[in-house]
Order: structure tokens, then C-alpha cells, then sequence
């Protein structure tokens, strides 16, 4: 044995312990769904690289939304049917703020949030205050004519027609080889991103926080131990649909609104929270990941286009049978 | 005290005197008599309807203030029909039997109408129609009524005229190549229609690929998946048929993916209004029934277009606005030839129909394929140029020339 | 005591069938309009009885539509038995599916029903050479030829149909057993109640009724579409009508309909720009001062009342 061979045996002991170590881990049964998803993503993007770019900017854009319905839903345990037209109700907002000033949209992420802040605690407030006694379906109800209000109001001080405002950036492209893609659909993954680390630091991290999830999980017992679960149901559904609000004005960048353009979005939104389990954030990531690609792959095969519709709902549909059965035999 | 409040009521006493005695004059002037009544059904909630509901009612202003019809004022009543069949359906009978109206105008989409057509044939009164373009509709109607009046080109009626445009266009500019097209369509009813008449009308015309996608407007949105297949089939034109919701869209995505096709043909039933200021509209060809520019070529045009703007404030933005004018015209101008309306007077002058339309073209019935009494039977080929839309085709309303190729999305 | 309900019943009933007599088509139209958003709101709270929400009726609706319509174009069979076709295919495939789903609770039952509607709505649409794909069918002409009344009494009976087979759930066993898998489904299962069998017969029947109406509504336009047939205002309004009027009970839905019905019809006539925010606001400021629903509010002041 020579110096050399014992010197290195000395250091690969622990690197070989270690790696020992970690195939052993992939193996087990949480990180099993991850390896399959990212052996997944790497074949997909040799065999359909556009899918993997295109549907992760979908997904980000469908989880940055959907982000603070499951907010509300998890905390103050009501279905906000008005989610999207609160994004479009921002959309428009943020639309009349860059014509009157003449501005990049973006800059309009700062008014058009504080002001949805301020009609979220003013919707809170004046109605859904009212409605803790009343079963979950009145609330329902009542979140659905708020939608209503806010469609028409939108019809009539805009009208029907679509509008749009072109940015230059919003079609950004990048070229690698002979592939071009858009890029500043990756606005939307950061966006998502961001939303969710945001969320969960200020949930677990900021004594509000720790106290709405307290309220989320056991209104009756948060109230015992002293929290206000009254502030706490206002600053969160206020804070969520200032997050709409923010991503409204993303969404704007890139897409025409109308009045009935959240419609889609409350719809998409109520699947994705319901996909990912009640009150789980981060499931909503995984979703929305996984209902991106799948549209999007299906989108790539012509001529299927008219199916992806269905792809999506019955993914929906596998994806809570599967969580229902799971729980049930455990 | 006293005096002032004296003074002050012999003033007000003798403004109101002269208003009254005003008013009366005026009403003098208008016309007298039991009115003559239209009853139109549109979606009042949408710019279309909206709009057309307003010049409706500018058309029947400025026909009593030249003494009405026949001697009798002309009103309109308008109903809103929810974008509904049901409720559209619904509205007929309320204007047909509490309104006792004359005559039914209106309409806008052919989902709707399709509901309304039953209750059109309980009715049988004369009906001018504005709206509707799926074949289906004549389908329903049927080949035995004679007091249906439609308007709007059918779907089918429109595919052969794009057919003559492109023709003529290709005759006259040889270089403008169109033997391979790929057909982008929305998914609905409106998109599968046209796209299905096109392979039928087209076959031994040009090649056609096609594919379906979401339209904005129902929650899609996102058609880099259809850009990416045209680009692949690399064809000389490249058509879209969806809503306007998709036309920013389908620019900003065919830019972000890098796809330049030699012809842009994007053809919803109108284009957002911040559309023209975009550099992205530069060249963006599309198919229409009316263009402001069309008041360049038209008197009537230009008339319209400004005593709307005079009247509401605003611009006319889809086509169904000065389309809602000629229908209120349409209509006054066959009562006035028959001097009466009774239905089958009013029926043959409405046979006899030559209306100079605002949309530029003069209006006359003949008959379709099923239906006996058809309008307009051609669209126009138009192309955003400098922001505006200019007429291609038919070059008798051309306000420009066609711009070829498609220029590169960079460079602008 | 109770004799006083039943005179009150009967007469209402007489009134309604009497309608036809006294007003004009334009009333009868709407009445018809109505009426079908009653069956409909009905239909749904049956379910919603036994705890499971629905999101899903646009789907059989729509169902009942195309079977029906398809059935009177391709085997020219006379519209009232496609109607009754029409409930029997809406019947059949909510029972097939009911197996698999009814395991579901809560708001997954509900997201699973809505992605079943759209299924069936993009089945349809996709299927061209059998449905006629997204430009739809349509039929030679409408039932009775678009009478309105006949169309009005044809609306009617199933609306009383649909009132019959309600009142027969709050009057049997079904009443029990699904007031208790309601509140407390361990308790249900401890008193021997068969929860997934009652779950798939009430999914079933509910859908069938759904199913009937979705028919009578495809014979009184002629026409069938994927977007108007399985359109998502058929599940919307029935269930903003029902919770409106109060949940659990056969008079909640009814009131529900009529309330929001003749609201909406009288809106439209008085303000035909704005109609619809008014009847946002309508549902709103109605919900905050009723938060039981209408008939739930009434009978709980009733009962503070005793």
C-alpha cells in the first residue's frame, strides 16, 4: 500500500458513506414523486422542449393566482367565487393608471395593490364579515354576487370590448440554436415563486402569521387563546386580494381584459386549491406545475388541441380520487 | 324681501311659459299620430349591441326630425337579449305582444338567434336581421318564409368572397402568393364553421392546414402551440378566426416565437381599439364588413360617422354600429315605398330594397342558398396600415394598397 | 291545522294551471323560463339534502338535451318519449358515475361534478359526425310548434314532477336517512343506513330530473349546442336560486325561483343597461339581511317568535 492509495481511502470513506447515503434516500418514498418529475422534466425538454418552457411559464402563471384563493380558503375558510374578477377589476385599474400616466404598466404594481388592499378590506368589511354564522354555501352565494357586481360594474364603466396594452418587452424572445421562446412568461414562474416563499415566511416566520394559521386550523380555539380572528380574517383576505391585484398587473403586460376575463381564472383557481388538498400551499405549486405541462403538451400534438380541455378535468378529477383514497385507507 | 320674491316669480312664471310654449312648437313640428314601431333584440351588455342599439336610435332621431313615416313618428324599442337564446327568444314575444311592435331588427349572435327563430315563426312578422352569420340559422329559417329579411352575410357567403378578393388581389399583384394557407381556429362554433366552410368553399382553390385553439375570450389564450405548428408548415398565409380578445395575442406570440408568414390574416368581429396604436398592427390584414376609413369613399359613411360622434361622444368601434343604422333606414325606406305596413305591401318593397349603407356597399336582397331574401353577400379585405385600417378589397372602397410581404416583427 | 297548507297547495297549483288563461305569451315565456330554473334549483337541493353539493347539473342537463335531440333527429322519436329518453341516458350515466365518485365529500364532490359537466361539454363538442361538433344540431321545428302554452304546461308538469319527487323524499325514510348523513355520517353508519346507496340512487334520480328538463329545453328552442346546451349558467343560477330561498326544503328552492326570477325579468324591463348589477346587488343585500335563506330567515323568526 502506498502513501497515495491510503490517502485517498482516508477521504473517499465518507464521500462513498455519503453517496450511499443518498441513493438510498431517492429511493424513499417522498423523494420518489420528485425524481419521477425531474427525470420526467429532463426527457421532455429533449423531446419537447417548447412543452417544458411553455408550460412552466402556464403554471406559474396559474399558481401566482392561485396562490392567494388557497390563501383565503385555508384561513378564513371561504370559496372567494369573485377571485378572478378581483384580477380583473386590478387589471383595469392598472390600465387606466398607465394611460392617464403614461407609465410602464409595472410601475402601476404599487397603487393598483394598495388599492385592491383597501376594497378587499372594504368587501370584507361590508359583507363577508357578516357571514360567519351562515353556512359555508350562503357564503358562496354571496362571493358569487359580489362577481356579479364586479363584472357588470366593469361592463359598464369600460364596455365589453377587449383592450390591451403593448409592451415591448412582453414579447420578449431568446434564440438558443434553432429554438426561439418567449421569455418573459418566466415573469410568472418568479412571480409564483416569489408569492409562495413570501407567504410561507410570513406564515410561519411573523407572529401574524403563526396566529393565522392558528385561526386557520381552529377558529374556536385561536379565539380562545386571545387572537382576534376578526383582524386576522380582514388582514388576510385583504392581503390576498392585494396579491391578486400585483399579478393582475402582470397579467395585463401580456393579455387583453374584458369583463369576464377572471371567470376563467376563479374556475381554474377553485380546481387547483382543490387539486392540491385544502390550505396546502405548497401542493398548489406541485398543480399547477402539473396541469401547466399537461396542457401544453397535449396542445403539442395537432389536431388535439380540442382535447386538452378534458385532459385538464380529468386530471383534476385522478388527482382528488387518488388524494381521496389515500386518505380514506390510511 | 317682498319685492325680490315678486320679481323672482313673475321671472320664473315667464321662463316657463316660453319653454312651454317652445316645447309646444316643437312638438308641433314632429310628427303626429299613432307611432310606427321597430322592435330590436341585442345584446346590450356587449359593445356590439350597444352600440348598434345607440345608432339605432340616431337613425330613428334623424328620421323624425324629417317628419317621420308616413306622416307618423317611428320609435324603436330595444330589448336586451343577455347573449341568451331563452331570454332572446323571450324578448321577441314581449315586443311582439305587450309592445305591439311592426316590425322585428336586431340581432348579433348566432348561437341566440338559432333559440329565437321558433318563436320568430310564431310571430311571422316582418324581420330584418342584422345578425347571425352560421348557416345553421338559415338552416332553421328554411326555404318557405318569405318575411324573413337577413342582413349579415352567411358564413359560407362570406368564405367565397374572401375567395374573389384574394383572387383579384393575386390577379392584380401577382407577387402576393396564396397557394398554401394554414387556418388558426377557435374551438367554438363560430371558429369550426368558418374554418369547415373554408375547406368546403376552398378545395379546388388553395391548400389549407388547420388547427384548433382556445379563444381568449373562453379562457384560453395562449397559442404558441398553433404559431409553432404553422411556422413548421411554413405556408404562404397564415389566417386566424377567432375573437377580438385574441388579436394582441396571436401578434405578441407569433413575435415572441419568431414567426414571420409573408401574409397575417387575422379575421374576429372586430379588433381592440389600442390594437392601431401598436407597432405590431403594421401590415396586420383582416377581414371586416366596415372600417373607419370607409367615410374616405362614402358620403353616407362620413355623414354616419360623424353625427355618431356628434351625437354620443364617441367613436363607432365594430361594424355592427353603422350596421344598426342601416337596419333602422332599411326598414323606413321599404315602408315609405309601399306607404303602408302592412305585411305583404311592406314585404315586396323590401324585395326592392337599395339602400346606400354606411358600410359603403348599397343593400339589396336576393336569395341564398336556402333562405329568399339575403342582403349583403360580400365582406372586405382590410389591412392595418399606419395604425389605421385601410380597404383593400373591394378596390371600389379602397382606401390603400396591400402590403407585401409581412414585414419582420423587429424592425418596426 | 295542517288542512290549511293543503287548500293553500292546491289552490296555488290551480292558479298555475290556469296561467295560460289569463296572461299573454310574453308571461307564459317567462313563466316557462322560470319554472325550469325551479326544477333545476329543486333537483339540486335534493342532493344537497343527503350533503353532497353538485356542481355538476349543466351536465346532465345537457345530457338530456342531446339525447333527446339527437334521438327525435336520427330515429325520428316523438319528442315527448326523447324527453323521457333524455332522463332515462341522464339517469343511466349519473348512476354509472355516481359509483365512482360518491365516495367524495364536500367541496372534492363538487370540483369532481363540475370537471364531469366540462367533460361532457368537450365530448360532445369533439364528436362532430355524431352531435354536429360545436355548431350543434338543429331540429325540423319546436315542440307544439312553439305554442306557448302547451310549451308552458309541458314546463309545468315537470316542475310538478320534480316537487312530487321532493316532497316524497322529505316524507319517507329518505328524509331520515339523509337528514343524518347530512349532520353526522358516523352516526348514520351506526344506525345501519346504507350511506353509499342512497348517495348513488338521490345522485341518479336528481340527474334524471335534470336530464327531463334539459329535453324539454332542447324541444321548446329546436336546437342543441355544446356552448348553450351545457352552459355554465344552468348550474350557476339553479343554485344561487335555491340557496337564495333556503336550503332543505321544497319551498326554499321554489320561493328562490320565483323571487330571483321575477327580480331578473323585472329588472331587465326597467333598466336595460344596468339590470344585471342591480341584480348583483340584489342577491348581496338580500343574502346579508337573510343570511338562512329566505325561508330559512322566516321560519327561524317564527320559531323566536313562539
Amino acid at each position: 500500500m502506498d502513501n497515495q492509495r491510503c490517502g485517498s481511502f482516508e477521504y473517499s470513506t465518507p464521500l462513498v458513506y455519503l453517496g450511499l447515503k443518498l441513493i438510498s434516500k431517492l429511493f424513499h418514498k417522498k423523494y420518489q414523486i420528485a425524481v419521477t418529475l425531474v427525470i420526467g422534466g429532463v426527457l421532455l425538454a429533449l423531446w419537447k422542449p417548447f412543452v417544458l418552457i411553455e408550460g412552466l411559464q402556464v403554471a406559474g402563471l396559474y399558481a401566482a393566482i392561485a396562490l392567494p384563493m388557497a390563501l383565503i380558503l385555508g384561513i378564513v375558510g371561504i370559496i372567494n367565487l369573485a377571485h378572478g374578477d378581483f384580477m380583473m377589476l386590478g387589471a383595469y385599474l392598472a390600465y387606466r393608471f398607465t394611460v392617464y400616466t403614461g407609465a410602464d404598466p409595472l410601475v402601476a404594481i404599487f397603487p393598483v395593490s394598495l388599492g385592491l388592499f383597501l376594497i378587499g378590506m372594504a368587501t370584507y368589511r361590508g359583507t363577508i364579515k357578516y357571514m360567519h354564522g351562515a353556512p359555508e354555501l350562503i357564503q358562496l352565494l354571496l362571493t358569487f354576487g359580489i362577481a356579479i357586481i364586479l363584472q357588470q360594474l366593469a361592463n359598464l364603466l369600460w364596455t365589453s370590448h377587449p383592450v390591451s396594452i403593448h409592451v415591448g418587452y412582453a414579447s420578449a424572445s431568446a434564440t438558443i440554436g434553432s429554438f426561439t421562446f418567449g421569455t418573459y412568461g418566466f415573469v410568472y414562474v418568479a412571480a409564483a415563486i416569489l408569492v409562495f416563499i413570501g407567504l410561507f415566511l410570513f406564515l410561519r416566520r411573523t407572529r401574524i402569521g403563526q396566529a393565522a394559521l392558528a385561526t386557520g386550523q381552529n377558529p374556536i380555539g385561536a379565539k380562545l387563546v386571545g387572537i382576534n380572528i376578526d383582524r386576522i380574517y380582514l388582514l388576510i383576505f385583504s392581503i390576498s386580494i392585494a396579491l391578486v391585484g400585483a399579478m393582475s398587473v402582470l397579467f395585463l403586460t401580456r393579455h387583453s381584459i374584458f369583463p369576464h376575463v377572471g371567470g376563467i381564472f376563479t374556475l381554474k383557481s377553485f380546481c387547483l386549491a382543490a387539486m392540491a388538498g385544502l390550505g396546502n400551499l405548497t401542493g398548489i405549486l406541485w398543480a399547477s406545475l402539473i396541469l401547466g405541462l399537461a396542457e401544453s403538451f397535449v396542445k403539442s400534438f395537432m389536431g388535439y388541441a380540442g382535447w386538452a380541455d378534458i385532459i385538464f378535468f380529468l386530471l383534476i378529477i385522478v388527482v382528488i380520487m387518488v388524494g381521496s383514497y389515500r386518505r380514506r385507507v390510511t | 324681501m317682498k319685492g325680490k320674491s315678486v320679481i323672482l316669480i313673475y321671472v320664473a312664471c315667464t321662463l316657463i311659459l316660453l319653454v312651454g310654449f317652445g316645447g309646444w312648437a316643437i312638438a308641433q313640428r314632429a310628427p303626429a299620430g299613432e307611432p310606427i314601431k321597430l322592435g330590436a333584440v341585442l345584446p346590450l351588455a356587449d359593445i356590439t349591441g350597444a352600440q348598434a342599439a345607440k345608432a339605432m336610435r340616431l337613425a330613428v332621431k334623424e328620421i323624425n326630425l324629417k317628419g317621420g313615416v308616413l306622416g307618423r313618428p317611428l320609435e324603436v324599442i330595444v330589448m336586451d337579449d343577455e347573449m341568451k337564446p331563452a331570454t332572446g327568444a323571450t324578448a321577441l314575444d314581449r315586443l311582439a305582444t305587450v309592445d305591439k311592435v311592426d316590425v322585428f331588427i336586431g340581432g348579433m349572435a348566432s348561437g341566440v338567434h338559432l333559440g329565437q327563430i321558433p318563436t320568430l315563426k310564431k310571430h311571422a312578422k316582418v324581420t330584418v336581421w342584422i345578425g347571425a352569420a352560421s348557416h345553421k340559422c338559415e338552416e332553421a329559417v328554411g326555404p318557405d318564409i318569405d318575411w324573413y329579411f337577413h342582413i349579415h352575410p352567411w358564413d359560407y357567403l362570406q368564405g367565397e368572397s374572401y375567395r374573389e378578393g384574394w383572387t383579384a388581389i393575386n390577379k392584380k399583384y401577382p407577387h402576393v402568393k396564396i397557394d398554401n394557407w394554414f387556418v388558426a381556429y377557435e374551438e367554438g362554433a363560430f371558429g369550426t364553421a368558418s374554418y369547415k366552410m373554408s375547406l368546403d368553399l376552398y378545395k379546388d382553390w388553395i391548400k389549407i392546414k388547420g388547427e384548433s385553439f382556445k379563444s381568449a375570450l373562453l379562457g384560453g389564450g395562449d397559442y404558441r402551440a398553433v404559431l409553432r405548428h404553422a411556422k413548421e408548415a411554413n405556408p404562404d398565409v397564415f389566417l386566424w378566426l377567432g375573437y377580438e380578445a385574441d388579436a394582441m395575442g396571436f401578434a405578441v406570440q407569433a413575435k415572441e416565437i419568431g414567426y414571420v408568414p409573408p401574409l397575417f390574416i387575422g379575421s374576429p368581429p372586430g379588433w381592440p381599439p389600442g390594437f392601431g396604436k401598436s407597432p405590431l398592427s403594421e401590415a396586420v390584414t383582416l377581414y371586416g364588413m366596415w372600417a373607419p376609413a370607409i367615410k374616405e369613399v362614402s358620403d353616407v359613411s362620413k355623414h354616419f360617422w360623424e353625427a355618431y360622434i356628434k351625437e354620443y361622444k364617441e367613436e363607432p368601434i365594430t361594424y355592427f354600429c353603422p350596421l344598426g343604422y342601416a337596419n333602422v333606414y332599411v326598414v323606413t325606406e321599404a315602408i315609405k315605398r309601399a306607404g303602408t305596413i302592412e305585411k305583404a305591401a311592406l314585404i315586396s318593397a323590401l324585395k326592392k330594397t337599395e339602400y346606400k349603407s354606411p358600410m359603403g356597399e348599397i343593400i339589396t336582397f336576393s336569395p341564398s342558398k336556402i333562405i329568399k331574401n339575403q342582403g349583403i353577400r360580400k365582406q372586405k379585405i382590410i389591412q392595418y396600415q399606419g395604425g389605421e385600417q385601410q380597404v383593400i378589397w373591394p378596390f371600389e372602397f379602397a382606401t390603400a394598397t396591400l402590403k407585401y410581404p409581412f414585414p419582420s416583427w423587429e424592425r418596426r | 291545522m295542517k288542512n290549511w297548507r293543503y287548500i293553500i297547495y292546491t289552490f296555488i297549483t290551480a292558479i298555475a294551471i290556469l296561467f295560460p288563461f289569463y296572461t299573454g305569451t310574453y308571461l307564459q315565456h317567462t313563466a316557462s323560463t322560470i319554472l325550469i330554473y325551479l326544477s333545476l334549483a329543486l333537483s339540486w337541493d335534493m342532493l344537497l339534502r343527503a350533503g353532497q353539493i353538485s356542481f355538476g347539473i349543466a351536465g346532465f342537463f345537457g345530457i338530456g338535451g342531446y339525447a333527446a335531440a339527437l334521438t327525435h333527429l336520427r330515429w325520428g322519436i316523438d319528442p315527448f318519449l326523447s324527453i323521457i329518453l333524455g332522463g332515462l341516458a341522464a339517469f343511466f350515466i349519473a348512476f354509472l358515475l355516481g359509483l365512482v365518485v360518491l365516495h367524495l365529500r364536500g367541496l372534492y364532490f363538487a370540483i369532481v361534478t363540475l370537471a364531469i359537466a366540462e367533460i361532457f361539454r368537450v365530448i360532445v363538442r369533439n364528436l362532430h359526425s355524431l352531435t354536429g361538433g360545436p355548431e350543434g344540431s338543429v331540429l325540423p321545428s319546436a315542440i307544439f310548434n312553439g305554442d306557448p302554452s302547451k310549451v308552458y304546461w309541458l314546463v309545468l308538469t315537470l316542475a310538478i314532477i320534480t316537487i312530487i319527487v321532493s316532497e316524497v323524499f322529505q316524507r319517507t325514510r329518505i328524509h331520515f336517512a339523509t337528514t343524518t348523513i347530512r349532520n353526522d355520517e358516523l352516526v348514520a353508519k351506526s344506525s345501519g343506513i346504507n350511506i353509499f346507496k342512497y348517495l348513488v340512487f338521490i345522485f341518479a334520480i336528481t340527474s334524471a330530473l335534470q336530464g327531463m328538463i334539459g329535453a324539454s329545453y332542447t324541444h321548446q328552442y329546436a336546437f342543441v349546442t355544446p356552448e348553450e346546451t351545457f352552459h355554465i349558467h344552468f348550474t350557476l343560477l339553479p343554485i344561487a336560486m335555491c340557496l337564495l330561498g333556503g336550503m332543505y326544503t321544497t319551498i326554499g328552492p321554489v320561493v328562490g325561483a320565483l323571487v330571483l326570477g321575477t327580480i331578473a325579468d323585472y329588472l331587465k324591463l326597467q333598466l336595460p343597461y344596468g339590470h344585471l348589477l342591480v341584480y348583483g346587488i340584489v342577491i348581496v343585500v338580500v343574502i346579508l339581511f337573510v343570511p338562512k335563506g329566505i325561508v330559512g330567515t322566516i321560519k327561524e323568526q317564527l320559531e323566536r317568535r313562539k
